[in-house]
């Protein structure tokens, strides 16, 4: 079979709800980007109609064991859903060690359930190239509700925000003082917030997110919850599914079509973005040119890497504007 | 831009609790570079439906129990029933008697990884004899 042989049948069977021909195709996204478009050809008439959920938050304080406990409620709910977990390759060997299925084993084997790890690869953002494309495939295979868990993030690492409707930021006890709460970036993303691990306090933490809160603007007059949460024991789960759930219906009051939008400009970006980058890198940076501007930089004393990066700048400057 | 990676699941069928032998492969197939799927525990449906919706190349079953053959081999029947048998290598580890070794492989089992393995040498394997 031709490449494109392998793609179609592959397609005729995932439209018959086979999980292997999903499986399949999520891994040809993942690892042939360039094949996308051969792929989503068969689905361009799909509804962007499931609800995407993101869960993030630093490694460790328990978001595949929330993301399996809220997807058991849901499963329970009768509803379908898919599963992304990501978690980071090592930026040394290109491995990695993927460890968030082990703690849902126990839905796995529900039909209506589609759970998938995958490696950052590379990617910044606490998230993978692939997860757009897989999202889609989700959409494509009729799941209500996608779950995108990220890598185990910092501070700076917020692109899900991009991708799903409801953001949910996971905590734990000993976050942190006042101070950590008035930091921009992750711990201003949150759609709803969850402190996990409870049964370790976490409420001084809980009370520290309210007062962050009392200092936030919201122009949609939705104020986000703060829910406290033992993943393991299942406590508080109930409550941070309706969390979601209020969320959801506020979202849909607003009007979706804002964050269906924002998603796929965010994707659109870093496809011209990605595209753009290679083309430059291949056709202008010579590895040999990097190299001596580092050589010269550090061995005639004066640290200029900016005016011989200038050369560089100006010469695909022009290239540019010739073409255009 | 096609960069395969090799997908690796590794699985403990039953409950036995010496995670340590499953722990360190696991990493060293991280550091060859593989994409390795901590599966845990699990029982026979559990590592088939992992296996698929992870779409592997390898499944590695991990087994100190004794209870080898009875695992592999409802593991293997249910590769075989869902169609996908061919497409992934199985490696076996943990302390499995040389003699159930040639048992073993008549069911399938590409290899068997006892006490002294080297992990260099399953890495290795892996890279030369991948089914897909």
């Amino acid at each position: 079979m031709t490449n494109n042989d392998v793609i179609e049948s592959l397609i005729s069977r995932f439209k018959k709800n086979d999980k292997i021909a999903l499986a399949r195709l999520i891994t040809i996204v993942e690892n042939e980007p360039e094949k996308a478009s051969k792929i989503f050809k068969h689905f361009e008439n799909i509804k962007h109609d499931s609800y995407i959920i993101g869960l993030t938050g630093s490694p460790g304080v328990g978001k595949s064991t929330l993301t399996g406990a809220i997807a058991q409620k849901m499963l329970d709910e009768g509803k379908t859903v898919g599963i992304i977990s990501v978690d980071p390759t090592s930026p040394f060997s290109g491995g990695a060690f993927l460890g968030d299925r082990v703690r849902m084993t126990n839905i796995c084997l529900h039909p209506n359930v589609f759970m998938r790890s995958l490696a950052s690869r590379g990617y910044k953002g606490g998230i993978s190239r692939a997860v757009f494309d897989i999202t889609m495939l989700y959409e494509a295979f009729g799941m209500d509700i996608i779950i995108i868990e990220t890598v185990g993030v910092g501070q700076a690492e917020f692109d899900v925000y991009n991708l799903v409707y409801t953001v949910v930021v996971i905590l734990v006890p000993g976050y942190g003082d006042v101070i950590q709460m008035q930091k921009a970036g992750i711990i201003e993303i949150g759609d709803i917030y969850d402190v996990n691990k409870k049964d370790l306090g976490g409420e001084d933490i809980a009370v520290q997110i309210e007062m962050m809160l009392d200092d936030t603007i919201f122009q949609s007059g939705y104020r986000p919850p703060v829910v406290l949460t033992d993943a393991i024991s299942g406590e508080g789960i109930d409550e941070l599914l309706q969390c979601i759930w209020d969320h959801k219906e506020h979202v849909e009051l607003l009007g979706i079509k804002e964050k269906k939008k924002n998603r796929f400009k965010y994707k659109i970006k870093e496809l011209i973005f990605t595209k753009v980058e290679k083309l430059i890198m291949e056709n202008f940076v010579d590895e040999n040119e990097v190299n001596n501007i580092v050589k010269n930089a550090l061995e005639d004393g004066k640290f200029n890497i900016y005016s011989s990066i200038h050369k560089i700048f100006d010469k695909i400057t022009l290239e540019i504007k010739k073409n255009s | 831009m096609s960069s395969r990676k090799i997908r690796v699941l590794m699985s403990k069928p039953g409950i036995d609790g010496h995670w340590r032998g499953g722990i360190v492969v696991s990493r060293a197939i991280r550091d060859a570079g593989m994409e390795l799927i901590f599966g845990g525990f699990q029982n026979a449906k559990q590592i088939v439906e992992a296996a698929i919706q992870e779409d592997v190349d390898v499944l590695g079953l991990s087994i100190h129990s004794g209870a080898h053959f009875a695992y592999t081999k409802q593991v293997i029947d249910l590769l075989k029933e869902k169609g996908v048998f061919n497409d992934i290598l199985i490696l076996v580890g943990g302390v499995i008697p040389a003699q159930d070794f040639p048992k073993l492989k008549e069911m399938g089992v590409a290899n068997i990884y006892g006490p002294g393995s080297m992990t260099n040498d399953i890495v290795e394997f892996i890279k030369t004899h991948l089914k897909k």
